[in-house]
């Protein structure tokens, strides 16, 4: 082979490998989409609640640590129950775990309250066998962000996001909304919010439609999504259709808002990515104007 | 095949060419970080759209094709976040070790247009098929062929036997 050719080709091969190529290798093949939790509880509370009665009289620390805050009368809150820390030299973790306080329905608070309490403890047990298998395999960065945000806090509405960023090497964040009517102390799920299912296809062609114009306006954004307009636009995993449970949240200004983690409907680099779905597109399949105006 | 063993087969694939992955990786963004985020990434979407996937004997040049095009990506976004003069860029880049002996002739592979780059690439350095590069860059194969041509010519290179480059 010639000379030239040789020695590109040693260049090439002499790019060093990070030792923390076969963690974030296996990393990303063991992240499967996780089943969503919140579809469980959306299930059990209407079903059962009663169960959760047993649950709230076992978790004394929870309520002993619930009656050290100062109330202010019948205002809902959120703060933050629980932190988890791990601050090593490559090694960081800061898990917050929210609570919410002066809800009404204390069945459905103390549902989220343990919903939230335990899938952090999840989180952090996940980081530290995560630290362990690094650790083994010769060290690196690694690290785990997790916190909430309130999204909306009207006197009707209350829309929680909690988020994680995972970091290894990069990062990937995900976010899980819980909106509440705090008047008729419910937590609402996207499908009670409709008559039927065709709201699924519904708000998929609306987010559809927003992603090719806003694609059409930025050539820096890309969403991946099959645009008829263009006929070489390929991409290898296309945007269907919106999960019956995909995550979403109400704003202040009672629009539904439609939200998908990193690397569901876009590349990496766009982020988290919501979509407002404008209420007219909405209205003839929502039960009621309640909650969506 | 089910779901499962196509999930079992693209994770032994990888984990098998993980470090050809991450050269490919590293020679589009030049940094340890970027290339780490671009191998999550297309794992990611492998994941996801391994059910896609028909014949499995295809594996490879989809794999690569997922890197290529989120390498892609990654450089369009780092395009929009830094628009500096190319002296600011010279500055910030990662610099070139300097014992190289070629230096001169190692610059000018990355100073070939993308399009003729990678073709070298994935041909000489990964020994990939000119068919199976066509299917990566979602080419025609003489679109390919003639792409090596020039670009060898581009980099001085001359191949003495042209059936070398046929496969």
């Amino acid at each position: 082979m010639d000379k030239k050719m040789e020695a590109l080709m040693k260049e090439y091969n002499d790019i060093p490998i990070p030792s923390q190529l076969d963690f974030v290798v296996k990393k990303a093949l063991k992240q499967k989409p996780k089943k969503r939790i919140m579809t469980k509880v959306a299930v059990g509370l209407a079903a059962a609640a009663a169960i959760f009665i047993g649950g709230i009289n076992s978790s004394q620390t929870f309520a002993m640590t619930m009656a050290d805050v100062p109330v202010l009368k019948n205002v809902v809150k959120v703060l933050t129950f629980r932190e988890y820390k791990v601050d090593e030299e490559t090694f960081h973790a800061d898990i917050k775990v929210p609570a919410i306080n002066n809800l009404d329905n204390k069945e459905l608070q103390s549902t989220l309250n343990q919903k939230y309490l335990k899938e952090s403890e999840e989180l952090y047990q996940d980081f530290q066998a995560d630290m362990k298998d690094l650790k083994e395999s010769g060290g690196g960065h690694l690290g785990i962000e997790n916190g909430y945000e309130v999204k909306t806090d009207t006197d009707q509405l209350l829309s929680i996001g909690r988020y994680t960023v995972n970091t290894v090497g990069s990062s990937s964040t995900t976010f899980h909304f819980d909106t509440i009517d705090k008047k008729n102390k419910l937590l609402i799920t996207l499908p009670s919010l409709f008559k039927n299912d065709a709201y699924v296809d519904l708000i998929s062609n609306e987010i559809k439609k927003q992603m090719i114009t806003q694609m059409e306006q930025d050539s820096d954004l890309t969403y991946w999504v099959k645009n008829p307009n263009k006929e070489d636009n390929d991409p290898l995993d296309t945007f269907e259709k919106i999960k019956p449970d995909q995550n979403f949240y109400i704003n202040e200004h009672n629009k539904l808002v439609i939200s998908f983690d990193k690397y569901e409907v876009a590349p990496g680099y766009m982020g988290i990515v919501e979509f407002v779905i404008p209420t007219d597109v909405l209205k003839d399949a929502l039960v009621s104007d309640e909650y969506i105006k | 095949m089910n779901k499962k063993d196509q999930e079992e087969l693209l994770a032994e694939f990888v984990l098998e060419n993980k470090e050809k992955f991450y050269r490919l990786a590293y020679s589009y963004v030049k940094n340890e970080e970027d290339a780490l985020d671009i191998i999550q990434e297309s794992i990611h979407k492998a994941l996801k759209g391994i059910h896609t996937l028909e014949n499995s004997q295809a594996l490879k040049s989809w794999f690569f094709r997922i890197v290529v095009n989120t390498s892609l990506d990654l450089l369009r976004k780092k395009k929009k976040e830094m628009v500096v003069d190319d002296d600011t860029i010279e500055f910030f880049s990662p610099k070139k070790n300097d014992t190289y002996e070629n230096v001169d002739l190692t610059r000018f592979l990355n100073e070939l247009p993308e399009k003729y780059r990678i073709v070298i690439i994935l041909k000489f350095f990964e020994d990939l098929k000119i068919r199976e590069i066509a299917e990566v860059l979602n080419e025609k194969e003489n679109t390919i062929k003639t792409r090596l041509y020039k670009g060898l010519k581009m980099l001085r290179i001359e191949m003495k036997d042209i059936s070398y480059m046929g496969g």
